[in-house]
């Protein structure tokens, strides 16, 4: 039996839910992609440990729900901020000193830094897999013929109204305005008078900001593990690089193009091979148009 | 003496010293961490070739080794011919693929280059895990150690001189590369591309070879590999933990430079042996080691970016300077 | 001297150093090795292995020991099969170990069996499920627990002969779903499953899926796929993570299915899947080694005995039921005792002998399992007995084959996802 064969009421159920659930998930992608969109596209640093971060969001979530009974939304509140600390940490501790460097070195600072920070989730907290139900991670929502995840819905929510604010805040603030400056051009920046070393740190804090907030957000979702970041950061990159670096827009646009290609793909053709789609349209974007979707054409080797 | 220069020096005490190792020990644990020591070290000079002297770094060199790795086993396993026949196919399929790559990134650079060959590795893992059929998929090949030469069914002593051997390939390839014109050409590329085109150096083709050579080694150093180890399994051969293992060596021991990738193989295999050796038999501890690894390899790349060899460099310009 | 060589002899000598610190056991002591993944995504199951491993030493060294001395370890953490071969010659060479023990994942067994193999030492393997392992001819390398065959063996038996009777339908009647997670371990057992299900039962196979369970996400198009093929039975082997995201998304999309059947310690059979879900759990089967609600009683005195003592211990280090990977890893080690009784010695030929020398029925150790070595020095799956398990109220129970069991398979159709009580 071809279910795509026939058309009727059965069939229309069967394309909602998969468009349901492939806008669901491209916003958790969004959540993930901006903060590195925005870390890659204005420091030029391929961040490998972007995913560990992510990973520490949703170790925060599941202690806070566990030792203090505090639903992740509340921790997201809490979170925000306190990844922008750890943000300015990093940063100073370990990307400062290599902000110069050669793109090998950068690479391989954030290789360190996942190696390190995975084990060190390991050795504190194990590889047991730690899974939270907050009330609302069981409340389904059916609409139509379709059924969804109440904490999926939020973390979409959440996800527009961060591409939304990113997006505001790049385009019509000053701090913006001298962010995109300085990914243009940082030469041409540092004459005007821009404290690079500033804008770079502000960057990164935002951008680990937005990624551990994403994972207190998917946290009632996905168990926690020191691997959980692996889930999701090879194709955050490729989110990334299709939506052209530095773009909220496009961060946006790509996750739902990745996951439209997965779960497209799954469907049709089994999902084991759904990395392969993907990559094999993160293969396609990189040779025809490496700017992404919605960057300038060139832009992908100014500052490279 | 004959005055040969500092960096030659170095090279005939490591190479020596593993020459000499099967004379002085017996323990195949040491053996098997020499060995070790010097088939990482020929990868990363293969890594070296296109990352170091081309300019082309790539995250995804897996691919080579696995492709090399599975030819092997598979021709040993599957179709009951000898290895080395494996290691043949294995390089030309490499190589192929290398040309695929290079041909299709070539307007990339810096980091996207290097995403687009982790993307490429992931496909190919994905599709030994599924091709059930010819690969055994995900439960991976395991190698019947048949004693003998042509079936590479060797003693830990002789598989010792043959990497040793593969290695000092490795190494003259990649001095011939610093002294010939081609190595200048490839120099040029790496430094400025415009300008070398400019110049009138056919980029593009000579960064495809670059990438076919490299592949070739590093399939080769795999079809060795997948003998020596007696299993191949597409979640390690294919893994970018083993890509970036072979840019590693090469960028701590001295991107770029002959003796570098085998210096910082000696390096990080040890240290990685020694702390996991160390580390993992206490409880509660075991992914300490990992941590040492990650912070020392920060601290390293950022500290001494030219790796080992940078460092020695600069002692010798140090101490020039204070005899001047 | 140039600086460049003195730098390169100081490598060199850290190295000798690092390598040449050679430990020697105290006299009165044996010492084994012992391989596993410590690290790595396989870490949690490796560390259960390994303390399953400790509470049965423990228990050997209160009864004497081996040999008349204290049993003692070597561990080393294998991540990776490179990792795996090069440790397990550490163990050997460095340690001085004749017998090496390990290593829970099939990625592992093979590269280290093969390196203890060379050097003639013998390597008792007690939770791979790689079918191949013991086809490769080497007379030192044996394998306390069934493969991957055996699993998917137990699991058909099951569906075919308890669930179809219960479910009125005969078992070339049951429309059958292979869904799995794409590692080895999961394609082995899958396939095997799949195979039986064909041949011997003729049952119909209406979809086979694979993934990858480190980078699934979402479950949605396999869901939306299986609920218009309708299976009767969804066989499933899932791991940790990837197992009660399935679970909670087919109960959010009403995907209703008769029986849901899993095999081995991981996914569905670990106590993660119970604590991430609670009651909503109910009615999933497992595979695995005797829970709560096994008739201790059916087992021979002897194996009474033992049972309760590693449950006892168990529950004392742990606060738990033995988990799956205790009771592999610690069955697996008492037998290896047992060898060691009877052979006195590790000298190869003598263990061999030993080893096939064993004969015990079902019901005589820990787990209550038998044993009966073939050539190829596989420990036979009948004697190698497994169990089906079943989640009821937040509890793994023992519920099939019933003569070792005082609970019963509820939920047989599974009713509405609300209605699991």
């Amino acid at each position: 039996m071809d279910p795509a064969a026939r058309l009727g009421p059965a069939q229309i159920d069967v394309v909602a839910q998969l468009a349901v659930s492939t806008v669901l998930l491209g916003g958790i992608y969004a959540l993930i992609a901006v903060g590195l969109t925005l870390i890659f596209g204005v420091m030029r640093v391929v961040n490998f440990a972007h995913g560990e971060f992510l990973m520490l969001g949703m170790y925060l979530a599941f202690f806070a729900f566990t030792l203090q009974s505090l639903d992740p939304y509340f921790v997201l509140v809490v979170a925000i901020p306190l990844f922008f600390g750890v943000g300015l940490v990093v940063y100073l501790l370990v990307m400062k000193g290599v902000i110069d460097a050669s793109h090998n070195v950068q690479i391989f600072t954030t290789v360190g830094l996942s190696t390190a920070l995975q084990n060190l989730a390991l050795v504190l907290w194990t590889g047991d897999f730690r899974v939270i139900r907050p009330w609302h991670s069981s409340v389904v929502l059916r609409i139509g013929g379709t059924a969804f995840n109440l904490s999926q819905v939020v973390a979409f929510a959440v996800a527009v109204a961060l591409t939304v604010g990113l997006f505001a805040f790049m385009k019509w603030t000053h701090t913006g305005r001298v962010m995109r400056a300085t990914a243009q051009d940082r030469d041409a920046a540092t004459l005007m008078g821009v404290d690079t070393d500033r804008v770079y740190r502000l960057t990164f804090a935002i951008g680990i900001a937005c990624v551990g907030a994403a994972g207190v957000l998917v946290s009632p979702l996905y168990a926690a593990y020191p691997q959980a970041g692996l889930q999701f950061v090879l194709l955050a990159y490729v989110v990334v690089v299709l939506g052209g670096l530095g773009d909220m827009v496009g961060a946006m646009v790509g996750s739902l193009i990745v996951a439209t290609v997965e779960i497209a793909g799954s469907y049709m053709f089994g999902t084991a091979w759904k990395e392969v789609f993907y990559f094999l349209l993160f293969i396609a974007v990189l040779v025809f148009r490496p700017a992404g979707l919605f960057g300038q054409r060139g832009a992908e080797t100014l500052g490279v | 003496m004959t005055r040969l220069p500092p960096g030659r020096w170095a090279a005939v005490v490591l190479f020596g010293a593993a020459a000499l190792t099967p004379l002085v020990v017996r323990d195949s644990f040491i053996l098997d961490s020499v060995i070790l020591i010097l088939l990482w070290g020929a990868l990363s000079a293969g890594w070296n070739i296109a990352g170091g002297y081309a300019g082309q770094v790539s995250l995804g060199h897996a691919a080579f080794f696995g492709l090399g790795a599975y030819a092997a086993a598979l021709m040993s396993a599957r179709y009951q011919q000898s290895p080395w026949l494996g290691l043949l196919v294995g390089v030309a399929l490499s190589m192929c693929a290398g040309a695929l790559i290079g041909y299709l990134s070539n307007r990339l650079r810096g980091p996207y280059f290097a995403l687009s060959t982790i993307a490429f590795a992931e496909v190919l893992r994905i599709v030994a895990s599924r091709w059930r059929g010819f690969t055994a998929g995900s439960e991976g090949v395991p190698v019947p150690y048949r004693p003998g030469f042509w079936t590479l069914g060797l003693s830990h002593v002789a598989w010792l001189y043959l990497i040793l051997a593969v290695a000092l390939g490795c190494y003259a390839l990649q001095v011939y590369l610093e002294r010939s014109r081609v190595g200048y050409q490839l120099a040029g590329v790496r430094e400025d591309e415009d300008a070398a085109e400019a110049l009138g150096i056919a980029t593009r083709r000579l960064k495809i070879k670059a990438i076919m050579v490299s592949a070739a080694v590093t399939s080769l150093c795999g079809s060795l590999w997948a003998q020596y180890v007696g299993f191949v399994d597409p979640a390690h051969v294919f893994s970018i933990d083993l890509s970036i293992r072979f840019a590693l060596n090469s960028i701590i021991g001295g991107i770029g430079t002959a003796l570098g990738p085998f210096l910082g193989s000696v390096l990080i295999t040890s240290l990685e042996t020694y702390l996991r050796a160390t580390f993992s038999g206490i409880p509660g501890f075991s992914g300490t080691y990992l941590i040492i690894y990650g912070v020392v390899l920060i601290l390293i790349v950022r500290f001494a970016p030219e790796g080992l060899t940078g460092i020695a460099a600069r002692w010798r310009l140090r101490r020039a300077r204070a005899h001047a | 001297m140039p600086r460049r060589l003195l730098a390169s002899l100081v490598v060199s000598l850290l190295v000798v150093v690092a390598v040449a610190a050679v430990t020697h056991g105290q006299s009165g002591e044996y010492k084994i090795g012992v391989l596993e993944p410590l690290t790595g995504p396989l870490a949690g199951e490796g560390k259960r292995h390994l303390e399953g491993y400790e509470i049965v030493r423990d228990m050997i060294n209160a009864r004497g020991g081996v040999m008349g001395k204290k049993l003692v370890f070597a561990v080393a953490d294998a991540p990776d099969p490179t990792a795996a071969a090069t440790e397990a010659t550490r163990l050997i060479t460095r340690e001085g170990v004749k017998i090496v023990t390990g290593t829970f994942s099939s990625r592992l067994c093979g590269a280290a069996s093969e390196a203890a193999a060379r050097h003639n030492v013998i390597y008792w393997e007690t939770s791979c499920v790689d079918p191949r392992f013991s086809k490769r001819g080497l007379k030192t390398v044996y394998r306390t627990e069934i493969d991957a065959t055996g699993f998917g063996w137990y699991n058909v038996e099951f569906i075919a002969k308890h669930l179809a009777p219960r479910l009125g339908k005969k078992p070339s009647e049951l429309k059958i779903a292979f869904l799995s997670e794409d590692s080895s371990y999961g394609q082995g057992v899958t396939e095997s499953a799949r195979q039986r299900a064909k041949d011997e039962f003729k049952m119909q196979e209406v979809a086979a899926e694979y993934y990858n369970f480190q980078t699934i996400n979402d479950f949605t198009p396999i869901i939306v796929k299986f609920k218009q093929l309708a299976p009767d039975v969804v066989h499933h082997i899932g791991y940790t993570n990837d197992a009660p995201l399935f679970w909670r998304q087919a109960k959010e999309q009403n995907f209703l299915f008769k029986a849901h059947v899993h095999a081995g310690a991981t996914g569905y059979g670990s106590s993660d899947f119970g604590k991430a879900l609670g009651n909503d759990a109910n009615g999933a089967f497992a595979l695995l080694e005797p829970g709560p609600g096994f008739r201790i009683e059916s087992l021979k005195p002897d194996g009474q005995k033992l049972e309760k003592e590693f449950r006892d211990a168990v529950q004392k280090r742990t606060g738990s039921y033995p988990l799956g990977a205790h009771q592999l890893a610690g069955g697996g080690l008492w037998l290896l005792k047992l060898v060691l009784d009877r052979a006195k010695t590790d000298d190869p030929d003598k263990f061999r002998a030993a080893v096939m020398s064993l004969d015990l029925p079902v019901g005589s150790m820990i787990n209550g399992w038998g044993v009966k070595f073939s050539e190829t020095g596989q420990n036979a799956n009948d004697r190698v007995q497994h169990y089906m398990l079943q989640w009821q109220n937040g509890q793994l129970v023992t519920v099939w084959p019933e003569e070792f069991t005082t609970m019963r398979a509820k939920w047989i159709p599974l009713p509405a996802w609300d209605q699991r009580k």
